[in-house]
């Protein structure tokens, strides 16, 4: 289905109605194309209906205002709507840019989304890892040594360590993996928690 | 009596109502937006927001409790419908059964 314009007899209608839109497609930027094009054309055709079933004055300026100020400003009203599709986006692509942008959307919605920041955000500290391997390649490993010692990361004691890195080349690998699979694990009750919300709504 | 109070209590309950009612009204045929809200508003005298109504609409759609689907429209501008879907009509029916059991309850307490 395709956008079509609302067309105004007068010039100044029709630039307040273009502006508009150019209001609510900078508001809905950060979702995909459908979403985009679903949004724009349903509040298309709410101002429509709203233009031609409202009796207002016969002045197409003065009824294009009241119908856009009853709406709402773009970037508030549409707020709650982007931020809830945003997160379904990203919890259904997996893709990092959509998770982190859901979540900045979503942080005013409750601290359970700034818990889900610092998860991320401690993913990307682990990564950190793997540059400090190839600077450091004998401070960062994995150290073990039955009943004497369990270190994991950057340990400052190399010397005393350094025969009890059991890792070697598989450290950066097993960084990676163990992120991949983190940053899946937390994405998914990130999933879990969108289906456990309830309907958040004001009146 | 506490007006303060009464007035969040209000608002407490026409959050707590306003899916319940926007999917009764929907059940009495599909609808788009627009018409919804000025139904809802003839019906009950409550004014739902654009900014409301919309998430709200797109949360029963991932609830799967209604659908919606674009109509053409001789005026060239398409309006979008929604409609209750068969989980819809099933939840719908559980929420008038337990609206009906809460009803009593409180009438047995007045």
């Amino acid at each position: 289905m395709n956008f079509k314009k609302i067309q105004f007899d007068s010039n100044d209608a029709q630039k307040i109605y273009e502006n508009y839109l150019k209001q609510i497609k900078s508001a809905t930027k950060k979702l995909s194309s459908d979403d985009q094009n679903d949004i724009l054309m349903e509040l298309n055709s709410h101002i429509y209906e709203s233009s031609i079933k409202k009796e207002h004055s016969s002045n197409e300026v003065t009824n294009l205002i009241a119908v856009l100020d009853k709406i709402g400003t773009p970037s508030e009203i549409l707020l709650p709507l982007v931020a809830e599709k945003k997160l379904n986006q990203a919890t259904k692509t997996f893709n990092p840019v959509h998770v982190f942008q859901a979540l900045a959307l979503n942080i005013s919605n409750g601290i359970i989304y700034i818990i889900f920041f610092f998860l991320y955000l401690f993913l990307i500290v682990f990564l950190g890892l793997i540059p400090a391997k190839l600077i450091y390649p004998d401070n960062v490993g994995l150290y073990y040594k039955k009943d004497v010692m369990f270190e994991f990361g950057a340990v400052f004691n190399h010397d005393q360590n350094r025969p009890y890195e059991i890792l070697g080349n598989w450290f950066i690998p097993t960084i990676i993996l163990i992120v991949i699979l983190f940053y899946f694990l937390i994405t998914l009750m990130l999933k879990l928690k969108r289906s456990l919300n309830k309907t958040k709504i004001s009146i | 009596m506490n007006a303060d109070f009464i007035e969040k209590w209000q608002s407490q309950l026409k959050k707590g109502t306003l899916s319940f009612i926007v999917l009764l009204v929907i059940d009495e045929g599909e609808l788009y937006g627009y018409e919804l809200i000025e139904k809802i508003k003839a019906k009950t005298k409550i004014e739902i927001a654009e900014g409301t109504l919309y998430p709200l609409m797109n949360r029963l759609k991932t609830d799967l409790l209604l659908d919606s689907k674009w109509v053409e429209q001789e005026t060239g501008i398409p309006r979008k419908y929604y409609l209750l879907t068969d989980s819809g009509k099933r939840t719908l029916e559980e929420m008038k059964m337990q609206w009906i059991n809460i009803n009593n309850v409180i009438k047995n307490l007045l």
